[in-house]
């Protein structure tokens, strides 16, 4: 981060937990999300009003303590870093979790901890780590690919200098209808600058969108002179989206391993089962090499959100940061899509039913390819970053 | 190993192979990445292509230099004692690779793909100690090449439908057959050949294995030309070619478990960093000067499909490196290396496709432009990649079957007697 206070904020210690320590944050998150979080709880909680078990994300808070993980301790976090907040990503992603979890934790959060406000940080991160705060990050660019450019944004500046007020639309907000608080990256005097907005305030119109995704829920919101704050200096809301993007995308990564991980065991599982010709259909080698490619799919895409998140955190002998976030949002992207499509044809009829999970995992990998620009975008960005 | 090897002294280790190095080796100046365009040898070479005489003079200079590490105990780290190895872990034989790899020494795959690699562990885990004693030291000093005599015409994916059969004469065997596929046969002094020692017996009851003497009567070899156009391959033909019993490796019909010893040595590093000419072409340096030079950078299909590639290229590099580190952290390679394979073969046989896209009909005809006729190499040698060393299909099996638990096809070949088989290829009957 280039953006002075930041560096004094991410560069307070960072806890890097152990093997150990990983396979047991891992064990309690899943076995958590096993008797919270089944499939049944997921489909009642995505049909709920708002797309959520605020319950289960209470509890997430206050037992587990996950959005809290990876945040700087002098805001009520444990510090720790993108590492362990993969493991938490992959584990939702692997049940589908509705939760606020994505939108406050990975993408807001973040935003505030990369501007490098001090005071904003103060306010809004004590009760993003309790739980308390929910909260949405909307960068309203035109192409809707997080790469901005001045006078290209939805949402500008309008008012005085005593009282700043938005105007515009943010068209597509993951988290947005329900988040308390919006941070907006809108067109301001400097340039790109990050603003805060209080969801709930007098100007702030929020449209629950039907989204692709049944289990995380998209929002429009418009900003009619909205009143707003602003967060970290003028102007300086590029390279903080720019830093966003990176811990956003590995950690996206992270979450589209855990969904294709399921599908290849979901998969196998019924590959194994299904009696066809007198035989389990994973025993005719079409069937098998399906499931052995979608291994090689999840393997691949593992080892890139592991290296990214490792990269990201700076531990050494890991590749440069932005390339290897690039690659892992490309790969696990690809892979996730690719993996949730043949997991419906091994299934076959049965997989294109509304009943059976494979299209919740289908539309979550069709919707996050897509949710930072999708592949024109990443690829051309991950070329960029490795300097093409 | 009949004792958990050292993995204690590590720093002194590196100390002692740093200075037996610094004597023997000079070490290679800073390498660059850069590519400039336009310069250098334009080969993008695979399998190998030399003349006889050069070739015979790298064996050479791979003996020579097996010779000197042997003599400074670094022939066998991980062998023991007795037999002149080191009994050390593979982690020292790890880090010794690492620090080897930092000075220009000549390239030792001769001896150490097939005979150190391979049936070097497999005389060790199944020969008499007669055997281990006359073989193991020499193969290890560098004086003697082995080979793997197990491919057959009739038996390629299915190993144990081979056909070469062995029959007992006095006091040892008479074997007759084809192998074929046979690297460094022509080199080799020794083979390690499989053979039908008993057809009455289903496929896999009834293989015995063999040290051959490459210079006994009755072995021929010949080269055999790949598509490519080079013969870095062999058939070897065995007629009424005498063997001791002494040179039985493993129980008579005890075969199989000795293949799988070979095989489970066979390197997992087929996948590993794409290093040497090949790896270094396909590499995002090397395109990206390949489609600014043909101008296409601009260009958003090519730079599309060029990420896709490096994306690929960049996730699989990723995945080495975690399997190397749960390496280092004392966990052994599983059957996921085969992903490690699957996607080599993959990253680089696109590779050379996506070369051939930029550069078009300029690639068809050697017009003596540089960076352009060079890759019909690499693109001719690209599909052996998906064949040697396992077919992507048997690699796709093995994943499934033993990675993802899949049930294996219902077997129609695994009880019956083997000559009630119906086979492909009847040599050696």
């Amino acid at each position: 981060m280039s953006t002075g206070t930041g560096e004094a904020i991410a560069d307070t210690a960072r806890l890097g937990a152990s093997d150990a320590e990983l396979a047991e944050l891992r064990t309690s998150v899943r076995d958590f999300l096993a008797t919270r979080a089944d499939e049944a709880a997921v489909r009642v909680a995505m049909d709920s009003e708002r797309g959520y078990d605020d319950k289960v994300w209470t509890q997430i808070a206050a037992e587990l303590g996950l959005p809290a993980l990876a945040l700087p301790t002098e805001y009520g976090g444990d510090g720790y870093g993108l590492v362990e907040l993969s493991v938490v990503a992959g584990e939702m992603g692997r049940v589908l979790l509705p939760s606020p979890f994505f939108s406050t934790v990975v993408l807001a959060a973040t935003a505030v901890v990369a501007s490098g406000d001090a005071v904003a940080a103060e306010r809004l991160l004590p009760g993003i780590s309790a739980g308390t705060t929910t909260a949405a990050l909307a960068v309203p660019d035109r192409a809707g690919s997080w790469e901005l450019a001045a006078g290209e944004l939805g949402v500008r500046v309008t008012g005085s200098t005593a009282e700043v007020l938005l105007e515009g639309v943010a068209p597509l907000v993951v988290g947005g209808a329900t988040a308390d608080v919006v941070l907006v990256v809108a067109d301001g005097p400097g340039g790109p600058t990050l603003y805060e907005v209080d969801a709930t305030s007098a100007g702030v119109h929020r449209t629950a969108l039907r989204s692709l995704d049944l289990t995380r829920r998209m929002a429009r919101i418009d900003f009619r002179a909205a009143r707003a704050r602003r967060v970290g200096e003028p102007g300086a809301a590029v390279p903080v989206v720019a830093h966003v993007l990176d811990i956003a995308t590995a950690a996206l990564a992270a979450e589209q391993v855990g969904g294709a991980r399921a599908c290849l065991e979901t998969a196998t599982a019924y590959a194994k089962e299904r009696m066809q010709f007198g035989r389990p259909i994973g025993s005719f080698q079409a069937v098998k090499h399906k499931c052995a490619d979608m291994l090689t799919r999840v393997q691949v895409a593992d080892a890139a959100a592991t290296e990214a998140a490792r990269a990201v955190d700076g531990v050494p002998g890991a590749p440069e940061p932005g390339v290897a976030a690039a690659v892992a949002h490309a790969v696990c992207s690809e892979a996730f899509l690719a993996v949730a499509a043949e997991n419906i044809q091994v299934h076959g009829g049965i997989g294109f039913t509304w009943e059976h999970s494979a299209h919740l995992y289908y539309r979550r990998a069709k919707a996050s390819q897509l949710l930072f620009g999708g592949p024109a975008v990443y690829y051309e960005r991950l070329l960029r970053r490795a300097g093409v | 190993m009949p004792s958990e090897p050292d993995d204690s002294g590590m720093d002194q280790f590196v100390a002692e192979a740093r200075a037996f190095l610094d004597e023997h080796a000079t070490r290679r100046g800073q390498t660059s990445d850069e590519v400039v365009w336009g310069e250098g040898e334009d080969r993008i070479t695979y399998f190998s292509t030399d003349p006889p005489d050069v070739e015979a003079a790298k064996v050479a200079a791979a003996k020579s230099w097996q010779k000197v590490r042997y003599d400074h105990g670094f022939g066998w780290i991980v062998g023991p004692r007795e037999f002149g190895g080191r009994r050390l872990s593979s982690l020292h034989d790890l880090v010794y690779d690492g620090l080897e790899a930092e000075y220009d020494v000549p390239d030792t795959a001769v001896l150490s793909l097939i005979g150190l690699g391979m049936i070097g562990p497999t005389i060790l885990a199944h020969g008499t100690d007669d055997l281990k004693r006359r073989y193991l030291p020499a193969m290890y000093a560098g004086d003697v090449i082995a080979c793997q005599l197990f491919s057959e015409p009739g038996a390629g994916s299915d190993l144990a439908g081979l056909a070469t059969r062995a029959v007992r004469d006095g006091d040892g065997w008479l074997l007759n057959g084809q192998k074929v596929w046979t690297s460094v046969a022509h080199h080799a002094a020794i083979g390690l050949a499989l053979c039908r020692t008993d057809p009455d017996k289903p496929k896999h009851k009834g293989i015995t294995a063999f040290v051959v003497d490459m210079s006994a009567p009755g072995v021929e070899i010949r080269p055999l030309r790949q598509m490519s156009g080079g013969a870095e391959f062999n058939e070897v033909f065995l007629t009424d070619v005498y063997v001791p019993d002494d040179h039985r490796l493993g129980p008579v019909d005890g075969g199989w478990g000795v293949a799988l010893t070979t095989l489970m040595n066979e390197r997992a590093s087929v996948g590993g960093e794409g290093a040497g000419a090949a790896g270094r072409a396909v590499g995002l340096p090397f395109l990206t000067e390949l489609v600014r030079a043909n101008g296409r950078l601009d260009d958003a299909a090519v730079r599309r499909r060029l990420a896709e590639l490096f994306a690929d290229q960049a996730a699989t590099g990723y995945l080495n490196h975690q399997a190397l580190r749960r390496f280092r952290a004392g966990e052994q390679p599983g059957p996921e290396a085969s992903v490690s394979k699957l996607m080599y073969a993959q990253n680089l046989t696109r590779g050379a496709h996506f070369a051939a896209e930029v550069i078009g009909p300029r690639l068809v005809a050697d017009t003596g432009e540089w960076g352009t006729f060079s890759w019909t190499e690499l693109l001719l040698a690209t599909p052996a990649l998906r064949i040697l060393g396992g077919t992507e299909e048997i690699m796709k099996n093995i994943l499934a079957e033993r990675v993802l638990g899949l049930p294996k096809e219902p077997s129609i070949d695994n009880r019956s007697p083997f000559r009630e088989l119906r086979r492909s290829g009847r040599a050696g009957e």
